[in-house]
Formats: C-alpha cells, structure tokens, sequence
C-alpha cells in the first residue's frame, strides 16, 4: 500500500497543527504591538510608537514566514482569526514590560514545536525553526533591554522622555 | 447522488473496517474509498483530511447530553466535494471510529515505509 498522506505532505499532522498554532500567535503578537504602538502614540511617546510599529512588521513577517513553510511542505496553512488584543495600559512601563513577556511566550512555544520535531526526528523543520530561535535571541535581548532602560534612567522628571527617545536606539549585535 | 460504478480493474487494498463499514486505498487513483451509511464513495488527499476535519469537530457529548428537541442529526458538507453525510449520532460515532482506525492505519503505514522500504532502498 502506497504512503500517500507522506507523499502529499512532509509534516505530520501534529507538527502542522503546532506550526498553525504558532502562525496564530505571531499574528496575535502582530496586534499586540500594534495596539501598543497606538497607546505610546496617544500618550505622546512617538519613539516607542515607532518602535511597536517596527516590531508589529516583524511580527507579521514571522507569521509569513510559517505560513509559506506549511505550504511550501504541502500542508494546510490555516489564516487565523485575531481576537483579545489590549489596547489600554496603565502606565508606560507596563507596556514594554507586557512585549517582553509576549517575546517569552513566542519562545517557549517555537520550543514547544522544536521538542515535538525531536520527538518525530522531523530535522527538515527543525533545521527551519533554527532561523526562528536566532531571531528570538535578538527579539528577547532587545525586549529585556528596553525594560532595563526604566531602571538605568529612571522614570522621575524627564526620564520618561529619554527612555522614548533611547528605545530606537536598541541594537542587537551577535557575539 | 450520483451513482459510482467501480470498475474490478481498479485496486483496492483495504486500510481498515468496523461493522459499520470499510476504508480501501487506491493506489492507482491516490485515493480512498468510503464504504459508510450504504454508499462508496471516493475521497481524495484533500477531502479525506476535510472530512476527518469536520467529525472530529462533532461534540458528540453535547449531542448526547443536551435535550433541545432538535433532531440528532448532522448533516456532513465537504467543500468542493461530491458527496455529503446526513448521519444519526449513532453513524457519527461509528464514522468517528472508522476514521480513527483509518488513520492509525495510514501512521502505521507510514512507520513501515520509512523504517523499512525508504532506509533500505
């Protein structure tokens, strides 16, 4: 008997349904940044809003990037429906605080997927997850430091005004 | 409904059955043919993956628990697919069981392939 369903698509079922799932929460992540980008503008924090512009972009590229990957291995990208994005913030530092922890969570679960290859011996799509765990080293150290800025200038007097005006300048260079 | 005449030509290895009904695998066509509810009917790659979709998505449970006085029957549409279900809870349950079966068969079959004729070869 013919292995059809291998024949027709590279991953298995359990593999694209993690990559789909993933695809959903780099689209949410998109909406996220996006909403906070909304918040710093409204609150008159223009460098942040730039920077949550930026990072909202480069969400919704990793979302295409997985997308293209279902595909391209003959399985069902699924276009996924975007619900719950926080658009109000209680304070400044709360926000940057809160895009850390949603580049934790998009970590933890590209590990996830990387666990479940092992377990397959799926090493196509690991090898395709490596790129992702590389960005996510630059996403998180940026992330960590945007948050370390409201500890190194302090938020009092005309602090909040130099942290937005610092962010853009956080750069990642590998070792 | 169309009515499928099957020529003996074609051949079908069968995948799995319960007493309700049968899966055979073409590997001619690259298909699979549903034995199920008095009908055979032809599922290709796409529409088997649809149709494995939709009744796994029944909540059997709230069909059997909720006691609206709508009839327990669903009706089973594939997109872009010849055929279409209407089934009793009793058929659902069965057709779930076939399915499950068919897969883990189909796993199975991929296990042997990749352990056994694609290393070897």
């Amino acid at each position: 008997m013919k292995d059809i369903m291998r024949v027709k698509c590279l991953l298995s079922s359990d593999v694209e349904t993690l990559i789909n799932q993933q695809i959903k929460k780099e689209a949410h992540s998109s909406a996220i940044y996006l909403s906070m980008a909304s918040w710093c503008n409204r609150n008159g924090y223009d460098g942040s809003a730039d920077y949550f512009f930026a990072q909202a972009e480069e969400e919704r590229l990793h979302q295409l990037k997985f997308f293209k990957y279902v595909l391209d291995m003959g399985g069902n990208a699924v276009s996924p429906e975007i619900t719950q994005v926080k658009a109000e913030y209680n304070s400044f530092r709360e926000v940057f605080e809160e895009a850390l922890e949603q580049e934790i969570s998009v970590t933890q679960s590209i590990k996830n997927i990387a666990a479940r290859c092992h377990k397959e011996q799926d090493f196509v799509t690991l090898e395709f997850l490596n790129w992702f765990f590389k960005e996510q080293r630059e996403e998180e150290y940026k992330a960590r430091r945007a948050v370390e800025l409201f500890e190194v200038i302090g938020e009092e007097g005309t602090g909040r005004w130099q942290i937005d005006k610092h962010v853009g300048q956080i750069t990642y260079s590998e070792a | 409904m169309q009515n499928l005449t099957i020529q003996s030509s074609v051949d079908f290895v069968e995948v799995f059955s319960t007493k309700a009904g049968a899966i055979y695998q073409s590997d001619v066509e690259n298909c699979w043919y549903i034995d199920f509810a008095g009908k055979l009917a032809r599922f290709d790659y796409r529409n088997i993956l649809k149709l494995k979709k939709a009744v796994y998505h029944i909540d059997i449970e709230d069909l059997l628990l909720n006691n609206t006085k709508s009839p327990d029957v669903e009706i089973l549409f594939i997109c872009a697919c010849d055929h279409c279900y209407v089934l009793s809870l009793i058929e659902i349950i069965a057709l779930k069981e076939l399915l499950q079966g068919t897969f883990v068969m189909l796993e199975l079959n991929h296990i042997i392939y990749d352990r056994l004729h694609r290393i070897i070869s």
